[in-house]
């Protein structure tokens, strides 16, 4: 073999390696710009060398085929990490949305839901005016005045809510369409890729195979799982199937009390959504968690307010000479739930706001004083109507706060991911290294910033306090 | 020399942890040395402080606490990545140094040494 035309032979083999590999290079620039394109890599293998009489000859190299420069585990952690992010952004946006309605109005006069603080505090100081003068017709005008104001502006602040939560179930509704058809995608991709390249990279297909998973991590909470033949079956984070090689289970809705649940088969999976992440989990979790919960302390608001008052007008002697029978000021709550939205003022003549006391002259005010020290007295869940209502507004500030850490956390930490994932599909060990080392360095440096700032603040807070007591 | 706005001499603590958060994201480790050696700056001058610029740096650290909460979020998640990212990295070293041909090859030179 080790001839003129042997060697000639081994070059020409060489020659069509090379030109093989510059095909591969060439489409890597022609897809530079392509989303989700993942640069491929040539493969050279070495010919099997041919013995003759026990002497050994190289047989030249062939390239075997491209293979896409890909890390799955990284891919994956970053999918995990975008579920996180997109869920915590949807819920942020819900909540910033509901904070806002608890913002008091400024620079108009119109009532709002933000102004239900003010209310209060007016409402109960009506009947310090009234105290002063019971049998004055415009003081009892100003009470029935206060009293709608109040009752108007939680009916609305619950009618918001309840819109709020119709709009966010809209919204939810209309993911799963689109995950439906991302995991129809991913199903066809894991046949065609196990027709075309069972046991190798799949390039392009792969590419788009993983561009749909990472649409859908943006969607849904789901889990990957690595099968034979390089197919990959996808699962929402509770294990329920969604899509294999070549078959996808539909994600389904149906209403259940009034709101969209979402379905695999038979199972409703709303519960798990809401907490698996994705888009979807954060317009869940605002709208079986967020709103519920402001809504519940809105109702509970309400009928405690409104029993106690009319309870307490029930137990005077109006201007008409009622005893113990005045009637309500509010509308009586049944039950506590759904107690704010239906808040409303049914007295409509003030002579029956009952300022005295039970038995005494219609001009007595001891009736009156005790509604006026209803405003410092804890009838609402163990805290008086103004406090009960400051711990509303501060806990859903302290949650959108959370959220909102939670949400930049994510994302930074979705940022670096991406920055690595560009820096690593680069190509050689050396360009790895230096993407690990910069990695390693900024960890290092983020670590003494933080423990330095750490003290700062601490040495801060001890320095003031020591300035305070010396 | 010209001078210098007044901002950037004296950075707020809440201006340095937002600056901190980004460059982490960003993975800017050189930014991020710099802003460690302004910490460790910073945090010698504390002592010679009089009592107003003490109650002012006590405001300055309570505003930048909520901040700070972010950068501690973002330096976790760093580590978890950085571990994906070690492991990672271990796994593809493994497979650089021992690679299917190489096992291969190495099968039979090695069938007949070693404890086994």
């Amino acid at each position: 073999m080790g001839t003129i035309s042997s060697a000639f032979s081994l070059i020409s083999q060489a020659l069509d390696a090379d030109q093989s590999g510059l095909s591969i290079v060439a489409n890597n620039v022609a897809n530079a710009s392509t989303t989700g394109y993942t640069e491929e890599k040539p493969n050279w293998q070495e010919n099997q060398p041919i013995e003759v009489n026990g002497v050994s000859y190289g047989a030249g190299v062939t390239e075997t085929g491209p293979t896409s420069v890909r890390d799955k585990v990284l891919e994956e952690r970053l999918n995990q990490q975008q579920q996180l992010a997109s869920a915590s952004g949807s819920r942020l946006t819900a909540l910033d949305t509901l904070q806002a309605l608890f913002t008091p109005a400024s620079g108009s006069s119109s009532s709002t839901a933000g102004n239900i603080g003010t209310d209060i505090t007016s409402f109960f100081s009506s009947f310090s005016s009234l105290e002063a003068n019971p049998t004055n017709n415009a003081d009892r005008q100003a009470v029935l005045s206060a009293a709608k104001t109040l009752a108007g502006d939680v009916s609305n602040a619950a009618a918001s809510l309840n819109s709020q939560k119709s709009a966010l179930d809209q919204e939810a509704a209309a993911v799963p369409s689109q995950v439906n058809a991302l995991t129809s995608s991913i199903a066809q991709l894991n046949l065609e890729i196990l027709s075309q390249s069972p046991n190798t990279d799949a390039g392009t297909l792969e590419d788009q195979r993983q561009q749909d998973i990472s649409q859908l991590s943006q969607l849904i909470g789901v889990n990957q799982v690595t099968t034979t033949n390089n197919g990959i079956s996808i699962t929402t984070t509770s294990g329920q199937l969604l899509a294999s090689t070549g078959e996808s289970v539909p994600l389904t809705t149906g209403t259940v009390d009034g709101v969209t649940h979402f379905f695999v088969g038979t199972t409703d999976v709303t519960s798990q959504l809401a907490t698996g992440g994705g888009s979807l989990g954060g317009y869940l979790t605002a709208r079986d968690q967020d709103i519920p919960s402001v809504l519940g302390s809105l109702d509970q608001l309400a009928y405690s307010v409104s029993t106690q008052v009319n309870k307490l007008n029930n137990a005077g002697t109006d201007l008409a000479g009622d005893n113990s029978n005045a009637g309500n000021i509010f509308s009586e709550p049944t039950q506590v739930a759904g107690s704010a939205a239906a808040m409303s003022v049914v007295m409509t003549d003030p002579d029956h706001i009952a300022a005295a006391g039970s038995g005494k002259g219609t001009g007595d005010n001891t009736n009156a004083t005790a509604m006026a020290t209803l405003a410092s007295q804890t009838i609402v869940s163990g805290l008086t109507p103004i406090n009960y209502y400051s711990n509303l507004v501060t806990t859903l500030g302290s949650t959108v706060s959370s959220v909102q850490t939670e949400n930049t956390a994510q994302t930074a930490s979705v940022t670096q991911l991406q920055t690595q994932n560009s820096a690593l599909s680069g190509v050689n060990l050396n360009d790895e290294a230096s993407a690990m080392t910069t990695l390693e360095r900024s960890y290092q440096a983020a670590s003494q910033v933080f423990t330095m700032l750490n003290t700062i603040m601490a040495s801060a807070l001890n320095l003031g306090e020591q300035a305070t007591v010396a | 020399m010209q001078e210098m706005d007044e901002s950037r001499v004296h950075p707020k603590l809440k201006d340095l942890v937002v600056e901190a958060s980004r460059s982490l994201a960003l993975l800017d480790a050189d930014r991020l040395e710099e802003l460690a050696l302004s910490c460790r700056t910073l945090n010698r001058r504390l002592a010679p402080l009089d009592a107003e610029a003490r109650a002012e740096l006590k405001l300055e650290a309570a505003e930048a606490a909520g901040d700070m909460a972010v950068f501690g979020r973002v330096l976790e998640a760093t580590r978890a990545n950085l571990e994906v990212m070690r492991r990672l990295r271990r796994l593809r070293a493994g497979c650089l140094e021992y690679s299917e041909r190489q096992v291969r090859g190495r099968g039979s030179a090695e069938g007949s040494h070693g404890d086994n």
